[in-house]
């Protein structure tokens, strides 16, 4: 038990070992109120359980909001949901952008790589929320339609990562060794590339996923994504705004918890990246 | 002949950016076509087909796509991007009337930003001492987390409800009376600006405090205005300007929830009004400029990085 304890020391005495435990406790604590409070908690999110506007008390620690429902139980049933999409909008993206970089990072053909390659800047010459918003304009509001739009658009950034990647290990060593073996085609891609390349972007979609978590807050925000009965930090906010005056606890904790989340995640990726560079 | 070279390095990456301005031309083209189902019955929803054949061909949705396509860069060359579906005006006009504001709004906290990064990132990096480095990247960490209409949010609650500095709803576009409206926005918008900023002046100050140059110039005896103009930011100039010009682009996509909640009449809040009232044309022709003007600010960026440090490769 000592001698597992005192590795665990030694690994947070690592260059950005104590970011990445402090942002896992934050994110690991999150998550877990998030199923608890919700599920075992003596509320409902939508149920009507006292006046309206009640400000924080130790029964109601968030408050109520503006139709008597709990401000906590409704902060803490939205983990699943924002992070939830989140997850959905950063592994779909991170798996097809992974996966066309690589077939265009070892592509032979000259016109394939350029009409490929110039989409992906295009796509990529759009900050992510005014093509999101855009495209929101035609597939209709709701959080299907944002995982659809972050699939159909967030896979350039992978990409383009991707294939930069394969071009550089393609160009390794290690490739010319095992076609020197005679491995086939499939196994080299397999098993020596896919594996390098894939390295580089997971480390990207980790910090993508900040940006996610803010995209969809800031559409249902906008009231494009998650619609109003449902509890979600962007379209609690939303809901708050008219209140602000009187009523601080409706913006406010949902905001601390999406601050909470993000920050959390960014703890990790900065440790991470210290971790790489041995600072 | 060096001449010769740094003129071939930037028209080939002007060439890059029209290659990319035609991508985001397609992509806005493309984007009220690739939707399964038609926007011109969606938006009617069940009236007789005649009207609905007509707001077809007013958004340039019949003929083939080869057809709409030559049509909609003959129309974009003449500077036409259609007419707004809800309010009869033309797109350009309304794109003119309201982007300005935003550019505003954009420069103003840019120049900002760089007034309070420089003396904020080289001090930092220049004294090292461990904990005010940690509270420096912990403080800049957390803004950088927090989106910015949360920051708006605790800003409003603060200045506005608390002490009545700033009105919530309203704008008056006369000199003097605007900046009662604009100051609250900019300052948000500074704030994530700087953390960005500051941070990779920061990091790129601590590279260059090792090289060996700067410690010949402390040998040497440099002056000191010399020594950290020359020595100490030039360095850092070259990535300062690249992020510059990325965060502008982002700072252009954030004013859509910004112009929103502080109701400012600029470009990005009239996006939204347009997606909320399914105006297709104004949709349209917002995401083409929002692209042009981010591919144009990329280019800008890389070229004056290029020009001050001949080593970024661009």
């Amino acid at each position: 038990m000592k001698t597992r304890f005192v590795k665990f020391k030694e690994w947070l005495l690592l260059p950005g070992g104590f970011g990445i435990f402090t942002g896992m406790l934050m994110l690991g604590t999150m998550i877990l109120l998030g199923i608890i409070i919700p599920n075992f908690g003596p509320y409902k999110p939508d149920e009507f359980i006292g006046d309206p506007f009640l400000p924080p008390s130790w029964q109601h620690p968030f408050g109520l909001d503006q139709l008597g429902r709990d401000v906590m139980t409704r902060t803490f049933s939205s983990v699943g949901i924002d992070l939830g999409v989140a997850f959905l909008g950063v592994s779909i993206p991170l798996a097809i952008g992974t996966v066309i970089g690589i077939l265009l990072g070892l592509a032979k053909n000259k016109y394939v790589i350029s009409l490929v390659g110039s989409l992906i800047d295009g796509i990529n010459a759009f900050p992510l929320l005014i093509i999101a918003v855009a495209m929101l304009t035609f597939l209709g509001s709701g959080l299907r339609s944002v995982v659809v739009i972050l699939a159909i658009t967030n896979w350039a950034r992978y990409a383009r990562i991707s294939r930069t990647r394969a071009v550089v290990v393609s160009k390794q060593n290690y490739i010319e060794a095992a076609k020197t073996l005679g491995f086939s085609k499939r196994r080299i891609v397999m098993k020596h590339i896919a594996p390098n390349v894939s390295s580089e972007t997971v480390a990207y979609a980790l910090s993508d996923f900040i940006l996610v978590i803010v995209v969809v807050s800031g559409l249902s925000f906008l009231g494009l994504a998650a619609k109003p009965p449902m509890a979600e930090w962007g379209s609690m906010i939303a809901d708050g705004r008219a209140y602000l005056a009187q009523s601080w606890w409706l913006v406010i904790f949902p905001g601390l918890a999406l601050c909470w989340s993000a920050v959390s995640l960014s703890f990790v990726v900065e440790g991470i990246s210290r971790r790489d560079r041995g600072v | 002949m060096l001449k010769n070279q740094i003129a071939r390095t930037i028209l080939g990456r002007l060439g890059r950016a029209l290659s990319v301005g035609f991508w985001v031309m397609v992509i806005s083209f493309a984007i009220m076509r690739i939707i399964p189902g038609d926007p011109a019955s969606a938006r009617l929803g069940g009236v007789e087909a005649e009207a609905i054949a007509q707001l077809r061909k007013q958004l340039n949705l019949d003929g083939s796509i080869f057809q709409q396509f030559s049509r909609y860069v003959t129309d974009l060359l003449h500077g036409n991007l259609g007419i707004s579906l809800q309010t009869g005006r033309t797109v350009i006009d309304i794109i003119g009337s309201t982007l300005p504001l935003t550019i505003y709004l954009i420069l103003f906290s840019t120049f900002f930003a760089v007034i309070l990064s420089i003396p904020i990132g080289t001090s930092i990096a220049w004294s090292g001492k461990a904990p005010i480095v940690y509270t420096f990247r912990g403080i800049t960490a957390v803004i950088l987390a927090t989106p910015n209409f949360f920051i708006a949010m605790v800003g409003i609650l603060i200045f506005t409800v608390r002490v009545n500095w700033s009105p919530v709803f309203g704008y008056e576009p006369e000199f003097p009376q605007n900046l009662k409206y604009l100051w609250l926005p900019v300052v948000v918008n500074t704030l994530i600006m700087t953390s960005v900023v500051s941070r990779v002046i920061f990091s790129s100050v601590i590279e260059t405090k090792e090289e060996e140059f700067v410690e010949t110039g402390i040998i040497r005896g440099v002056g000191r205005r010399r020594f950290f103009w020359f020595y100490i930011l030039k360095p850092s100039m070259a990535p300062t300007v690249v992020l510059l010009s990325y965060m502008m682009g982002t700072m252009l996509g954030a004013t859509v929830i910004l112009e929103t909640i502080f109701t400012l009449p600029g470009i990005g809040r009239e996006m939204v009004n347009a997606v909320l009232t399914s105006d297709y044309p104004v949709v349209q022709g917002i995401l083409l400029i929002f692209g042009v003007i981010t591919v144009f600010l990329s280019f800008v960026g890389d070229v004056i990085a290029y020009l001050l440090d001949r080593r970024v490769k661009i």
